[in-house]
């Protein structure tokens, strides 16, 4: 009997076009993610092969949790189906005993399940096997990806779903309420990612992840390329836990589903009661046959206005009502409010250190946050509302009403609307609540209504319409739940595609950054245009609905079709033409904006044109070109019209031993060229597209013979653009600068398309980011360009009367001219050819250390660690000066830019310092990481790491300006902070180096041939400078780098490189440790220490003796992450910690910590300690890298 | 004003090629008009195509001046509609709801609203229950509910369909009761497919079977018209398929363990058999039993 159910179960489900049509879209999707970039999943980049293991194992990872959507309901049909066909008396009463019956209904729709996403494997196999992929990049076909994908990732989360919603459906009786489990349950596991997101729950995270989706992120969060190509996941450690785990607990629910389930026709309560109610009914007094009914009616008013409005607000009030009685919206409600909650408390931390709840901030997480239940809400209520009569069999006597079609569809409508606004104001209390917890009380209520209500709340509306046009035309409540799915899936897969014009997609708008100091700045004209123009094309959309609206049991689309040309009323075309002009018109305005007075330009075209730059330039890469020696600009700057005039001059050089013919010059895409004048030059080649212009010289320009050139440019914003919005040239806090603003000499490397495949694409050679270390010839140019060494630099800077305007320099003269204010700033040293030009309205705060003026200028109101910054700027200079040298300038300037970008830059004497990045960070707790000395620190050391201090542009270049940088900041961090917070900041380092090298797209080099690498020269230069600080001293190493600063500093070509630099490092090197630079510059060097186990004897004399067995092993690494084990012989940590105290360490009181030369990689360490031991480790605090960082300590227990 | 309903020529067909109607015509005068047929006769196809709810492939319907299948928003202005399958939300009074209806049909003054709901559901004797859920309404009393959000706003075309189906005949009767008392210058339309129904209400009636009109007139009309055609006998059950192959059986019934046929005849078919007064189930049966229809088998 049981063989019967099951095959008549899964027949059932085989036989169902929802089975066939989830298979192919699985298929689909697991295809286009191989075969092609449109679909992002798998995380195969780089040199990563489209058919990876590991990225076989995420595919099919991803999709067997899509999967769930598709394979609740086979678990719930299996369950509900006899009670919905009302059969399940007739079934139960038959002879099938319950075991074969659940069993089989069980295991049917489970095999069903499994098999609804096998042709995902297909897929892969097939899509890898296409011919159009780069053959590189397609590894050798094996079948045990895919079935350790399926034994270890896909079965088990097919079966845990499959138990736990088949016990839900048993329990409820309910396809919607088990679907409302389902919802509550993604929402649970989404929200317990986020609370669980940080760096110290990560192994309880993996454990908890139902999906283990957790698990295998912590097992391969740090495989290279390498790894990913060929490794098999083992399964161990918090894997097999959590498989095991969730496995059981799978079985539990079976088993308890299987206790719980009667085998009985058992009545549902409600129908009980109604029944017995119905059945108490007595019989009441009989109409008289025959009698006239005489009934006195009311005046029938159909079709009047006021009938209209009258049963308009009566409909909308009964959907509204309807829906917010209903449970599923409050459970879903309260979640979204729960991860509202969740979200706003974390967001915008940096290093864990939370930052003031500004209310832009929560306006931002409601629209991100959100956006998820707003769509489930809108899709499923759209759904519901658009049957709601049908389902209720109301329909037929709704339908024969005197009522037009509008009052239905629109009350609808007005109705979702009404449920969207409500949603957003519980968001906006629910927000109001974090800030007030939080001790924050300036809720900027105008502010929330437009971020809230205008900006967020206008598409979802216009999403609302698409929910119920989608549910009216398709009028199938399914089909309209997946065509939804589709529109939020389409969004990412049209960009992919490059189809990335707003008007390509439904109720598409460009972003609206919001910024304290900018407010909503230049942003909201274009989105008010896009949302006008959609809301034009909703219209058109309810237009649609109104002709398509099912009334009555017609419901073929011929038929629909012959009833909407009887609809096509004299007001259904006014409204078509109307709002069909109106979009017209206001697309073509947006069109006119985007794409006539501005460039649009997608992502593709704008790599085609970089790959056009190099291959028609290239050439001239190297050539003799002068060099600039002299700048001098006169910068005026329009806030209000977001323009600027750039003029000036630049006196350049021929420092060669040729002569020069001829003059290359780029300008960069931003500004328009007014005029350039090269004296006694033709313009040879003048190539507007990617701005490549050859001037040759009448006469060639001798060695060491000058020449000006003249430039005028304009900065303008002409209406607006799709996306990539000029942010620099704003009405408050302009920030422009040389590179994006002014006019380049030479061929820039800069310019050229990094990503590989790109590359590929386009038939460039692989790239070179830098030239090699060795690389005399290229020793000649420095970091930041090729057309500069050390210049002179003048500038005058005008702004609107309200605005400062700043540059780098010391500030000569100010003057007001015009109803404008000038300021003409001077540097009385050389400088590097980097300059930049702010304008806002700033308060100032001002200070000094020594000879040295110390200004932040900074949004009034942002005034919160404006003085931290100061006494960083202090700590720093008295650090910097007394470890490296003399500071070059007499002023150090900090100004706040807007927080469109994310970043401070060091200017000669000037840093622009983002708003997001320190100016609203909350520093009360004394636990948390103080980024905003550490940011300061890290941009006040460029004064001498970049400003000073500039290394040849070859290999390893960062490590004289970021890694030093890095390392400059960590000192004065340790300094104020002392070394425990140290290493928590360094766990972060690790962890964002070790992650960095995953996503590395073309190959990992040693830190001393780093290439731009940000995780290389920050994140790993960090861990390797602190390392050798430990090992070599502070003060030897710091004298060895002063004594390097001293010899190179402003140094004319050739430019300092890493070899220069370590040897200098090498000089602080004791005899014995010569390997070190070895593994922290030279080499990938990686290590797995481990504590195994740690015993402890208690001697006579009081003492306690701790025998540490560890494992230690040595690994290096090629680029692409190929490990190879080498001896180890290394001086390492090992430590002892007691009972922990206040004042201890997370590990406990420190009872033992010193350096022993371990030279096996598997041994025993006695160590002798005067208290009694609680933990014991080797490399405790992680200064060595470490790939599985957290097994490096051990509880001591009691030897024999 | 004597309202006529014309139903000319209308046809009907399914995908998967069922025809539901088969250029049905029919002129429904005022009055009680029963419209019977076993089930899957295309009869609620016909009262939905009447209520704006369907659309025919061809024909017209006229009430009155109105053109039924154009001018929609006119005949339900004067429409009572109570379909066959007929929810209701189940967590509403009996009160509201037919409360809200009344706005829907356009009765907008509050008092006159209320007036009206409460003298109709003291017509249908809902008055104690006006305050329950429906939900917990039994059949019949759903029923009644839904004749009274019927008879909300003065229709002058009533259709009721199917009406009676899973009553208990108490329950029955105490419907067609209520049914009986509407008013007489209305065009009521009822089908079903019990005879009773037709027999104790309709001043005229029409017999629908596989989507085709059969038969349309008076019922006494039609019971006279086969008077002394109808014979009785009672037989064991093994001599029935001997009956059929000899004569036109049109019905066979049980009682108390022995079948009884009736035949169509116009002299005695047999010995054995007695005449007996046709009643409006013999001329169903007559007239299905002729269309070659359903087999006659009555409960």
């Amino acid at each position: 009997m049981f063989i019967e159910i099951f095959r008549f179960e899964l027949r059932h489900h085989l036989r169902s076009a929802l089975f066939w049509l989830s298979a192919f879209l699985l298929f689909l999707m697991a295809f286009g993610a191989v075969a092609s970039d449109v679909v992002q999943i798998g995380g195969a980049i780089g040199r990563v092969n489209r058919n990876a293991p590991f990225v076989i194992g995420q595919i099919l990872l991803v999709m067997s949790v899509i999967a769930v959507f598709v394979t609740t309901a086979f678990l719930a049909g299996a369950v509900v189906r006899d009670y919905d066909y009302r059969t399940h008396e007739l079934f139960f009463s038959t002879r099938v005993r319950k075991r074969d019956y659940i069993w089989g209904r069980f295991l049917g729709s489970f095999v069903a399940a499994v098999l609804v996403v096998t042709p995902v494997a297909l897929g892969i196999i097939l899509g890898s096997a296409m011919p159009w992929l780069e053959p590189e990049r397609v590894g050798p076909f094996s079948l045990q990806p895919y079935l350790f994908s399926f034994l270890v990732i896909v079965i088990p989360n097919l079966f845990l779903m499959s138990a736990v919603f088949f016990g839900l459906a048993t329990a409820t009786r309910s396809v919607m309420w088990t679907y409302v489990g389902l919802v509550v349950f993604f929402v649970g596991f989404s929200i317990a990612g986020v609370l669980l997101g940080d760096l110290e729950n990560e192994g309880l995270a993996a454990i908890l992840d139902p999906f283990g989706a957790g698990a295998i992120g912590l097992a391969t969060r740090y495989w290279t390329v390498a790894e990913r190509n060929t490794q098999i996941l083992a399964v161990e450690g918090p894997l097999l836990t959590n498989r095991l785990l969730w496995s059981a607990l799978a079985a539990g629910v079976l088993i308890l589903t299987y206790a719980l389930f009667s085998f009985t026709a058992k009545e549902s309560r409600k129908a009980r009661r109604a029944r017995r109610k119905a059945e108490g009914e007595l019989p009441t007094a009989e109409v008289a046959p025959g009698a006239s009914l005489g009934i006195r009616t009311g005046t029938i008013r159909a079709y009047s206005g006021r009938a209209l409005s009258t049963q308009f607000l009566l409909q909308a009030g009964r959907e509204v009502g309807t829906v917010i009685r209903s449970l599923p919206f409050a459970v879903i409600l309260a979640l979204g409010v729960l991860n509202l909650v969740g979200t706003a408390s974390v967001t915008d931390q940096l290093f864990g250190t939370p930052v003031h709840p500004r209310t832009y901030l929560m306006f931002q997480t409601i629209a991100s946050g959100f956006l998820l239940f707003a769509i489930i809400i809108l899709t499923f209520y759209s759904g519901e509302m658009v049957f709601r009569e049908r389902s209720q069999r109301m329909d037929e006597v709704f339908d024969a009403l005197p009522v037009p079609n509008g009052v239905y569809w629109g009350s609808k409508l007005v109705a979702l609307f009404v449920i969207v606004l409500a949603v957003l104001a519980v968001a906006v209390l629910a927000s109001m609540g974090v800030q007030t917890y939080r001790g924050y009380t300036d809720f900027q209520l105008v502010l929330y209504f437009k971020g809230v209500f205008l900006l967020t709340g206008i598409p979802f509306l216009l999403i609302a319409v698409l929910a119920l046009v989608v549910q009216v035309v398709t009028n199938n409540k399914y089909v309209g739940f997946m065509l939804m799915a589709l529109y939020f899936v389409a969004a990412p897969v049209l960009q992919a595609l490059h189809f990335e014009h707003n008007l390509f997609y439904y109720a598409g708008a460009p972003l609206v950054p919001y910024s304290d100091m900018n407010g909503f700045g230049h942003f909201v004209e274009p989105v008010a245009w896009f949302y006008l123009f959609w809301s034009l094309v909703a219209v058109l959309l309810l237009a649609g609905v109104h002709l398509l609206w099912v009334r009555g049991k017609e419901t073929s689309l011929a038929k629909r079709w012959a009833l909407a040309r009887q609809r096509f009323s004299g007001p259904v075309w006014t409204t078509l033409v109307t709002a069909g002009v109106g979009a017209a018109v206001v697309g073509s305005w947006i069109f006119y904006n985007t794409n006539v007075l501005n460039q649009y330009v997608p992502g593709n075209v704008v790599e085609d044109r970089q790959a056009r730059y190099e291959k028609d330039y290239k050439r001239h890469e190297g050539i003799a070109q002068p060099r600039i020696v002299a700048i001098r600009t006169e910068v005026d700057i329009f806030p209000q019209e977001r323009a600027a005039d750039l003029r000036g001059r630049y006196r350049l050089r021929n420092k060669t031993d040729e002569a020069i013919t001829e003059l290359h010059v780029t300008v960069p895409p931003e500004v328009d060229i007014e005029e350039i004048v090269v004296p006694g030059s033709t313009l040879a080649t003048e190539d507007d597209e990617v701005r490549y212009y050859i001037y040759r010289l009448a006469s060639p320009l001798a060695p060491g013979a000058e020449l000006d050139l003249d430039f005028s440019l304009r900065a303008r914003s002409p209406g607006f653009r799709n996306h990539g919005f000029n942010n620099r040239l704003v009405e408050n806090g302009t920030f422009i600068n040389s590179g994006g603003f002014f006019p380049h000499i030479g061929y820039s490397r800069g310019g050229e398309l990094t990503d590989p495949n790109e590359r590929r694409k386009r038939d460039l050679p692989p790239v070179q980011r830098l030239p090699a270390l060795e690389d005399e010839a290229a020793w000649r140019n420095h970091q930041l360009g090729m057309e500069a060494d050390w210049v002179e630099y003048e500038t005058v800077v005008s702004t609107s009367a309200d605005q400062i305007a700043l540059a780098p320099g010391y500030l000569q003269r100010e003057w007001e001219e015009d109803g404008r204010r000038y300021f003409h700033y001077r540097m009385d040293a050389p400088i590097l050819a980097y300059h930049s030009y702010l304008s806002a309205r700033w308060a100032v705060k001002e200070d000094r250390w020594r000879e040295v003026d110390i200004a932040v200028y900074y949004h009034p109101g942002h005034d919160y660690n404006v003085d931290k910054m100061i006494e960083a700027a202090k700590k720093g200079l008295e650090y910097f000066t007394a470890n490296f040298g003399p500071y070059q300038h007499r002023q150090f300037r900090i100004i706040e830019f807007p927080r469109y970008a994310q970043f401070a830059e060091a200017f000669p004497n000037t840093i622009p310092f983002s708003e997001s990045i320190g100016f609203i960070a909350r520093l009360d707790d004394p636990d948390e990481i103080d980024y905003v000395t550490y940011v300061t620190a890290h941009e006040l050391a460029h004064q001498w790491w970049a400003h000073q201090v500039i290394g040849a542009a070859v290999q390893g270049t960062t490590v004289m300006t970021e890694t030093m940088a890095q390392y400059s900041a960590l000192m004065v961090m340790e300094d104020e902070y002392g070394p425990e917070l140290m290493r928590r900041f360094l766990r972060y380092e690790l962890d964002s180096y070790l992650r960095g090298r995953g996503g590395e797209l073309i190959e990992e080099l040693p830190l001393k041939r780093v290439e731009f690498q940000p995780y290389i020269h920050y994140r790993k230069g960090s861990l390797a400078m602190y390392a050798l600080k430990d090992y070599v001293g502070e003060d030897t190493l710091n004298s060895a780098l002063a004594r390097y600063v001293a010899d190179v500093k402003f140094r004319e070509p050739p430019y300092t490189t890493t070899l220069e630099f370590l040897d200098y490092v090498d000089d602080a090197v004791p005899e014995g440790q010569e390997h070190l630079l070895e593994d922290l510059f030279e080499t990938i060097t990686l290590y797995e220490n481990q504590a195994r186990e740690a015993t402890v004897e208690e001697r006579p004399d009081g003492t306690h003796v701790v025998r540490l067995t560890v494992e230690s092993r040595k690994y290096r690494a090629d680029g692409f992450g190929e490990e190879t084990e080498i001896p180890v012989d290394d001086w390492i940590d090992v430590a002892v910690f007691g009972e922990r105290g206040d004042e201890d360490p997370p590990e406990g009181k420190i009872l033992l910590l010193e350096k022993r030369r371990v030279t096996e990689a598997e041994g025993v360490i006695e160590l002798v300690v005067d208290e009694e031991p609680r933990q014991a480790g080797i490399d405790p605090f992680n200064k060595l890298v470490d790939r599985n960082p957290e097994n490096n300590l051990v509880r001591v227990t009691e030897g024999m | 004003m004597s309202l006529q309903l014309e139903v000319r020529d209308l046809s009907k067909t399914y995908p998967g090629n069922v025809q539901a109607l088969r250029n049905v015509t029919l002129s429904i005068p005022t009055g009680m008009f029963g419209l019977l047929g076993p089930n899957g006769a295309g009869k609620s196809t016909l009262m939905r195509t009447i209520a704006t709810l369907q659309e025919p492939d061809h024909g017209s319907i006229t009430l009155g001046e109105i053109d039924v299948l154009k001018q929609k928003d006119e005949v339900r202005k004067i429409l009572g509609y109570l379909p066959q399958d007929f929810g209701v939300y189940p967590r509403v009074s009996a009160q509201a709801m037919l409360d809200h209806l009344a706005v829907l049909k356009g009765i907008v003054h509050r008092g006159e609203r209320r007036e009206t709901v409460e003298a109709l559901l003291h017509q249908t004797n809902l008055w104690d229950a006006r305050k329950r859920k429906l939900g917990t309404f039994s059949g019949g009393m759903r029923q009644r509910f839904g004749i009274a959000q019927a008879l909300l706003g003065d229709p002058r075309l009533i259709i009721v369909d199917e009406p009676t189906a899973g009553l208990d005949p108490e329950e029955r009767l105490r419907f067609l009761n209520l049914l009986s008392a509407i008013g007489e210058n209305m065009v009521v339309i009822l089908s079903t497919h019990i005879v009773e129904d037709v027999s104790e209400l309709c001043q005229r009636m029409a017999i629908i079977s596989e989507g085709e009109l059969l038969l349309t007139g008076e019922p006494r009309q039609a019971i006279q018209d086969l008077h002394g055609k109808i014979w009785q006998k009672v037989i064991a059950r093994e001599e029935l398929d001997a009956h059929r192959v000899r004569m036109s059986v049109i019905s066979t019934q049980l009682a108390g363990g022995r079948t009884v046929v009736h035949v169509h005849s116009d002299a005695a078919p047999d010995e054995g058999f007695e005449a007996v007064e046709a009643d409006l189930k013999d001329v169903y049966f007559t007239v299905l039993k002729r269309s070659g229809g359903a087999a006659a088998q009555a409960a």
